[in-house]
């Protein structure tokens, strides 16, 4: 499963959900900017203060970089 | 990419390397100086001009990668890329845009990521209610505040010179606000924290250091040329730019040219890089045609 972090105003998470989009992968999304609880969650998966923080089954990946993604999905 | 489309309807055999399209720009939040388009997002206008490169026929675009290393070779040059291919060229145009800033301080490292920001579009939601710092009274820096002001509970503006730079517009809403203090003059030296920034250390104007309790610093110092692949074969100024003749944009090695952020133009503006990585694509074109009867690289 992958769960992304982000904010409305974060470009590099638009990036990494057009990346899933164009790959048909589905993603659950959390907006750390309304959802107070979510952005506890990110920080203590993460230990990061900024997104995008991407969880894909339990590996956490900070950042959004192509070749990151595509090999934590084999893709 | 301006330049990707000329050399694509010049049928120019090309090659573009690129980590990413957009640049500097494609955070910006709203953009409203692109000619012919009122408003447009860094984002939208990124994927905008992407789409137009990728619809030329007869180049290669190479992407997500990067330039490494340029060397000269007999007849022209070669590119390695951080992935690991190697490109031959006759000619090159170096359009790498600029890098941002750090602070270089101790600190800064540590806490990337951790209450240091270097995308405060990005992250300025995360500090709600929080005390944040922002290094930098340019443009970039008073925008980092205007994107912190819904949320944090109180922001130092600082920087070292003695009066913000900004644009008199933004400079005049950011002193209206109560939860922003300006500190002029200053240096900063570390950023403390524990698991996440707790604080930041600054030198003020009599040399004196002082602590600020915080739990953000965002840095916005502003940025230098991403040349560092191709700054042994070509001359660049005390900024690191490299430095070209403005009518052709050639750099000092005949076979390079360079346009946008990473050359030594004036103003560093997206509408003034197009054109002239346009001018030199023109330049190009001008050059193989006079030396050469192949254009083409080999993989």
């Amino acid at each position: 499963m992958i769960v992304i972090y982000s904010t409305p105003t974060c470009v590099y998470c638009k990036m990494a959900k057009d990346f899933f989009t164009k790959n048909n992968l589905a993603y659950e999304e959390h907006d750390v900017a309304a959802d107070m609880k979510a952005r506890e969650e990110m920080v203590q998966k993460s230990g990061q203060l900024g997104v995008p923080v991407i969880d894909i089954d339990g590996k956490i990946i900070v950042g959004f970089d192509e070749d990151e993604l595509r090999s934590a999905l084999n893709i | 990419m301006a330049a990707g489309v000329y050399a694509a309807r010049k049928k120019i055999k090309c090659a573009i390397v690129a980590g990413d399209f957009g640049g500097a720009s494609k955070v910006s939040g709203d953009i409203q100086n692109w000619i012919g388009t009122q408003s447009v997002s860094g984002y939208e206008w990124s994927k905008m001009l992407e789409e137009h490169l990728r619809a030329q026929k007869g180049i290669d675009v190479i992407q997500p990668d990067l330039a490494e290393k340029v060397e000269k070779i007999d007849g022209g040059f070669l590119v390695k890329t951080k992935k690991g291919k190697s490109l031959e060229a006759k000619t090159i145009l170096v359009t790498t845009g600029s890098a941002r800033k750090k602070l270089n301080i101790p600190g800064e490292k540590e806490f990337d990521g951790k209450g240091v920001v270097y995308c405060s579009t990005c992250d300025a939601p995360i500090f709600d209610g929080k005390v944040v710092a922002v290094v930098g009274g340019g443009n970039a820096g008073l925008e980092a505040v205007l994107d912190a002001l819904p949320y944090a509970s109180k922001i130092y503006l600082l920087d070292h010179n003695e009066e913000l730079k900004g644009d008199a517009v933004t400079r005049e809403k950011i002193k209206a606000s109560p939860k922003v203090e300006i500190i002029l003059k200053t240096e900063p030296v570390e950023i403390l924290g524990d698991k996440f920034v707790t604080g930041m250390k600054y030198k003020d104007g009599g040399g004196v250091v002082k602590e600020l309790k915080l739990e953000g610093v965002f840095v916005e110092i502003g940025s230098y040329p991403n040349v560092a692949f191709v700054k042994d074969l070509i001359k660049t100024n005390e900024f690191g730019e490299i430095i070209i003749d403005h009518k052709t944009q050639a750099t000092s090695l005949p076979g390079i040219w360079a346009a946008g952020d990473a050359s030594d133009v004036l103003y560093k503006q997206n509408n003034i890089s197009a054109g002239d990585a346009i001018k030199a694509v023109l330049n190009i074109t001008d050059h193989l045609n006079k030396t050469e009867s192949h254009r083409e690289y080999s993989k």
